[in-house]
């Protein structure tokens, strides 16, 4: 009783940290020294653009043969790039704020940079995760913006009875939040193994190959009808919806937008919730038990 | 031969509420993969692996009072860094226990974060290419100082180590020296409790050591915190601390004063003699081992119990102008140490050590 007691006067003299501020000293600090190094960050923001319109470029190429991307699934042209657009919003928004953040933490484990992070009182994770904002990628995100609103316009026009309902427009931003948050979860779980992996070693890199899943619409992986290979697809669309559910980080925001009529919507959107929230927590219980094994280093 | 200090000491800790660090039993050793020369080996070493088990600290009792400025001094690899890592909560022993304020460091819990400061002089913190201004207020905000009480606290410690003008200034132009005062400074905006300091003056000049003893001396007796300092420059130790922890193979072989080390350690005095011309007597070398020899004068190390019947004897059969005689320099008598625990065994002074006290 007494020790509770004690705990929460010193709780009163020293109060919890306001993540809000701290987090916008981050932005603010990671800008000043973008700012510095302009060259560097204009560099940046036009080849990671560039990225984009090579991209887009493929597949305006693609379109140029065919109107839809499989037969019946419902991807034409403009829905493909509200696809498109999503998957360039969710990618640029996780290069903004955590992958120079994971990046980073497999190279503080490694030279034991570590160590300042896990003496400060705020949580170890905010604090790592977000303590540098990258903030040439945010190009990526204002380009993509305009190809969403572009493309929902074109269909708005050209695809009779296409509507955008408020309940969708409140939607999409929570979904994309949503696959962030899947995203970034399986990141730092994968930089965190350098923990155990030791020197140089982690599983960061892993998570370009499995994100890479999650750039296509869903149907790609069902196959055409008939086919006798259908259980490839099927059992990797099964893997990277369930298992390690990076296939609904893009796919549930740009459904909703591109195919708010698809019977499969509510199913996939309530998952994705109970996804993201699964995802997080193990990605912390993770995250916790990588620091309990950190070694620092020698000197 | 209980130094003073040590009597103080064991009085004080009657007291237990003056106890701010308590360590019972403290281990950590490490599972180190044991590469061996050549690709082959390398090949070999993917299939079969050795492991070598490390033992960075291997059971450090230590009570440290409130108030106190304590050494810990050490060859390489003794378990000094190591130990402060485990008291700041970077990383988790392998057994025992350690209190810092009434609070198990490894847990990291918010309450004790907030209480104290790590300062490592091989690594920094600040943000590398920004001010360390912005890095300051950062760290108001993480530790959400009152910003009456952070404007005041950051001004004082930047006129005591003169920094001020240098404040805008990104941290990757500053010299060592200044940014070592800033790490400083950031370590102590929060106003710690305690205080780890691993070698705060490495790599810097005389005049930046000095100058960081100068302030590290002020500022622990103007706030009473405890320190925790290891250093390799004796100069260090010998400016600040009057408690030296000697620890060697990851375990304390002294605790006490300085002056009770030179007493303890060495069983010499060295006595330099100075003759009335060039030319020096050739049966010298009975009274003791000659270290220096530069005509007209003359340095023996003679055990300390014939000091004075050998002097009696030297002052009687030769002339001479001048004489001294002078304890080993500090230095020297803890490298012999080192070198004893180096040799392994550790134990050897160890129990010499527990017999003191």
């Amino acid at each position: 009783m007494n020790e509770v007691q004690t705990d929460t006067t010193r709780e009163q003299i020293h109060p919890r940290p306001d993540y809000g501020r701290v987090f916008l000293t981050f932005a603010r600090n990671s800008l000043v020294r973008d700012m510095t190094f302009r060259s560097n960050f204009i560099i940046e923001t036009i080849s990671s653009l560039s990225w984009m319109f090579m991209n887009l470029g493929f597949y305006l190429l693609i379109f140029s043969y065919t109107n839809v991307i499989g037969v019946a699934t419902g991807w034409t042209q403009y829905q493909f790039f509200v696809f498109f657009a999503t998957v360039a919003i969710v990618n640029s928004l996780v290069q903004t704020f955590f992958m120079p953040n994971a990046q980073e933490f497999s190279e503080m484990i490694r030279t034991g940079n570590l160590d300042f992070a896990l003496l400060k009182p705020i949580d170890t994770q905010f604090l790592i995760s977000l303590q540098k904002v990258n903030w040439s990628g945010l190009g990526n995100t204002g380009f993509a913006l305009l190809l969403l609103v572009f493309s929902l316009g074109k269909l708005y026009s050209e695809q009779a009875g296409f509507r955008i309902y408020p309940i969708q427009m409140i939607l999409y931003p929570f979904y994309i939040v949503c696959g962030i948050t899947i995203l970034y979860s399986l990141m730092i779980a994968l930089s965190a193994t350098s923990v155990w992996l030791g020197r140089n070693q982690s599983l960061y890199n892993f998570w370009f190959y499995i994100t890479n899943f999650s750039r296509y619409p869903m149907e790609i992986y069902g196959g055409p009808s008939g086919d006798a290979r259908r259980w490839i697809g099927q059992s990797l669309k099964s893997f990277f919806s369930y298992c390690i559910p990076v296939l609904l980080a893009v796919n549930v925001p740009a459904r909703l937008l591109a195919k708010p009529l698809d019977p499969n919507n509510l199913s996939l959107a309530l998952y994705a919730v109970f996804g993201t929230v699964v995802s997080f927590s193990v990605s912390r219980m993770f995250f916790y038990r990588a620091l309990r094994s950190y070694r620092s280093t020698g000197s | 031969m209980q130094s003073s200090l040590l009597g103080s000491r064991s009085l004080n800790s009657y007291n237990r509420a003056m106890e701010t660090i308590c360590i019972e039993g403290l281990r950590k050793t490490y599972r180190i993969y044991r590469k061996r020369e050549g690709l082959k080996a390398s090949i070999k070493g993917l299939f079969r692996r050795e492991y070598r088990t490390v033992e960075a600290v291997r059971g450090i009792d230590l009570s440290v009072d409130q108030g106190e400025f304590v050494a810990f001094l050490g060859p390489n690899g003794a378990g000094k860094t190591t130990t402060l890592k485990l008291l700041s909560g970077v990383i988790s022993p392998t057994s025992g226990t350690a209190r810092v304020l009434g609070h198990i460091p490894w847990r990291r819990e918010n309450a004790y974060r907030r209480r104290f400061a790590l300062v490592m002089g091989q690594k920094n913190q600040l943000w590398w290419d920004l001010p360390a201004q912005e890095s300051f207020r950062l760290h108001q905000q993480i530790y959400r100082i009152d910003p009456h009480d952070f404007a005041t606290r950051r001004d004082e410690l930047v006129d005591l180590l003169e920094v001020r003008q240098l404040l805008g200034q990104p941290v990757r132009e500053l010299s060592l020296g200044e940014r070592m005062k800033m790490e400083l400074i950031a370590a102590l905006l929060h106003s710690p409790e305690v205080l780890f300091l691993d070698e705060p003056t490495i790599g810097l000049d005389v005049v930046a050591q000095h100058n960081i003893q100068n302030f590290l001396r002020y500022y622990q007796q103007l706030k009473k915190i405890s320190i925790l300092l290891t250093s390799h420059y004796m100069k260090d130790v010998v400016a600040l601390c009057n408690r030296v922890v000697i620890v060697a193979q990851g375990v304390i072989i002294h605790d006490g004063s300085l002056a009770g080390i030179v007493d303890r350690f060495s069983g010499h005095k060295v006595i330099t003699l100075q003759f009335a011309d060039h030319n020096l007597p050739h049966d010298l070398e009975k009274y003791g081992e000659i270290i220096e020899e530069q005509p007209p004068r003359i340095k023996l190390r003679v055990e300390k119990q014939n000091v004075t019947s050998s002097l009696g004897a030297i002052l009687q059969r030769h002339p001479i102008e001048d004489v001294s005689v002078e304890d080993l320099p500090l230095e020297q008598v803890i490298a012999e140490m080192f070198s004893i625990a180096r040799q392994g065994h550790p134990h050897e002074l160890e129990t010499s050590s527990t017999s003191d006290s």
